[in-house]
């Protein structure tokens, strides 16, 4: 039946991507994941480029008293308290950019790149320097203006090869981060009762602090995560982080849209529903209704984020939403997986949104703004 | 008086003659190498013009030793008609920015022949004692 249903009963490997050719197999206790790294196709130019950004912002959906929540581990020894101020519209306006520009900085994005290749360039192979010592020479170019990325590090093996640093190497010298692993993420149990306890914003800052994201072990992680929570469903708890949109470009890449959808229908956010419908349209160009939403997200982006559900609609409002409705009806009926949940999902918000709509309408009747 | 800084002040005469060479910091039964640029007559003691590097000899836990060059500046002296001492010579031809020293080959090869004797006299013992057995 559903794809939710069969991992979840104690079957011993569940295939979950036929993409990728790299497969390595993790079991657990009770769910077994397959982590499927972006193998083949680059995603970075996908992911860097505008259009893309401006939706995953969006469908992040930025909740500021989440956003510029108090944080307890951060160094500040003495809480700042609120300060109030008595602006006017045009301060209050400077004001709102000002926090609009700081949620973008919190909100930035740990970009998704294609897995770095191994580095194995020997420049010269010396036999006659057998023996000269037992242990291994690393040199590191420290000119000035050059950053750590692109720093010369080489190494003399005892056997007489000089050769360039691995990535590892490289790292460890550049004096990056704790040169010890946490042990989260080398104890498979320990990493899989952090997901079960659902501290998917922990893991996955833990993750980007201690990996570049251009690391193989990164990018299991991450998938390993963004599986995990695609099966509970607990896209809430990443909202409003500035995790959800590599989350959401994740499920979109590998065409596992369908629980995010079935959710989002079931909160009754039918604009971010299109909105992923365009975002899965601008990665793979494989749906039938994909012109049509590219054209409505045009139309939605100017809206504000919806936080709370609406009581008063407007009649733009109205046409707006019933369009993106018959643009998610089509994609469930022509591209989805899960047709009958996702259908009666779209019917249940329909019947709401219908008694919404008589009620907006009767309220502007009964004030005489009709 | 206070200790000249293990960095360089940077004050040097144009025309005396420098070199590249191994300055030992550390402490007691654990040296440290700066690769400095100094004037040739000074004494480890004194300041410095520059310091181009370090070398620690002692391996670490991964059995390595980490060496840091700071080519621009070392292609800067020798450009200045600095002149290099063997052990830096032997590092920046292990590193391959100079061809390798030939003090490196003799002592990899006086190592090689070291531990061809011990195999032979260890091979040796053991024959000896299972005949005497």
């Amino acid at each position: 039946m559903s794809l939710l249903k069969l991992v979840q009963n104690n079957t011993k490997s569940a295939f979950f991507r036929c993409n990728e050719p790299k497969i390595f197999l993790i079991s657990s206790r009770k769910l077994s994941i397959v982590p499927s790294i972006y193998d083949g196709e680059d995603p970075a130019p996908k992911f860097f480029s505008s259009g893309i950004q401006i939706l995953l912002k969006r469908l992040t959906r930025p909740d500021f008293a989440k956003v510029f929540r108090k944080r307890n581990n951060s160094n500040i020894s003495v809480l700042r308290t609120p300060k109030y101020k008595f602006v006017t519209d045009e301060e209050l306006r400077m004001e709102k950019l000002k926090a609009d520009k700081s949620a973008d900085r919190l909100l930035q994005m740990p970009p998704v790149v294609k897995v770095h290749k191994p580095i194995d360039d020997v420049l010269s192979i010396d036999p006659a320097l057998i023996g000269y010592d037992s242990a291994k020479y690393l040199f590191t170019d420290i000119s000035f203006g050059v950053d750590n990325e692109h720093r010369t590090i080489i190494e003399r093996d005892p056997d007489g090869t000089l050769r360039s640093c691995d990535h590892a190497e490289r790292k460890r010298l550049n004096q990056g981060r704790k040169i010890r692993e946490p042990l989260i993420f080398q104890d498979e149990e320990k990493f899989h009762s952090l997901l079960d306890r659902l501290q998917y914003e922990y893991v996955l800052d833990r993750a980007c602090v201690q990996y570049e994201p251009d690391e193989p072990t990164y990018h299991k992680l991450t998938s390993i995560t963004y599986q995990h929570i695609d099966l509970k469903s607990m896209y809430d708890l990443l909202r409003s982080t500035r995790h959800f949109g590599p989350l959401a470009f994740y499920l979109t890449w590998h065409k596992s849209v369908d629980n995010l959808m079935l959710e989002l229908l079931q909160s009754a956010d039918v604009r971010e529903a299109v909105l992923l419908l365009a975002l899965r349209q601008a990665l793979h160009g494989d749906l039938s209704s994909g012109e049509e939403s590219s054209a409505l997200v045009s139309q939605i982006l100017p809206t504000p984020v919806q936080l709370t559900k609406k009581e008063q609609l407007s009649e733009e409002d109205i046409q707006l939403d019933t369009k993106c409705i018959e643009c998610v009806d089509k994609y469930i009926n022509t591209n989805s997986a899960m047709k009958s949940q996702q259908g009666l999902a779209l019917q249940g918000f329909r019947e709401h949104y219908q008694q919404l709509v008589e009620l907006s309408r009767g309220l502007k009747k009964a004030h005489g703004a009709a | 008086m206070p200790l000249p800084p293990a960095s360089g002040t940077g004050r040097y005469f144009v025309k005396a003659a420098k070199s590249i060479r191994l300055i030992r910091q550390g402490c007691t039964n654990r040296p440290f190498y700066h690769i400095s640029v100094t004037h040739r007559r000074r004494l480890n003691s004194q300041a410095v013009i520059e310091q181009l590097g370090s070398y620690d000899p002692m391996p670490n836990t991964n059995n390595e030793k980490l060496v840091a060059l700071n080519l621009e500046r070392i292609k800067f002296w020798l450009g200045q008609g600095a002149h290099v001492t063997n052990p830096v010579g032997e590092l920046l031809g292990l590193a391959g920015f100079f061809p390798i020293h030939p003090r490196s080959y003799m002592t990899a090869w006086r190592n090689r022949r070291t531990e061809r004797e011990n195999q032979a006299k260890a091979e040796k013992s053991t024959e000896s004692t299972t005949t005497e057995v």
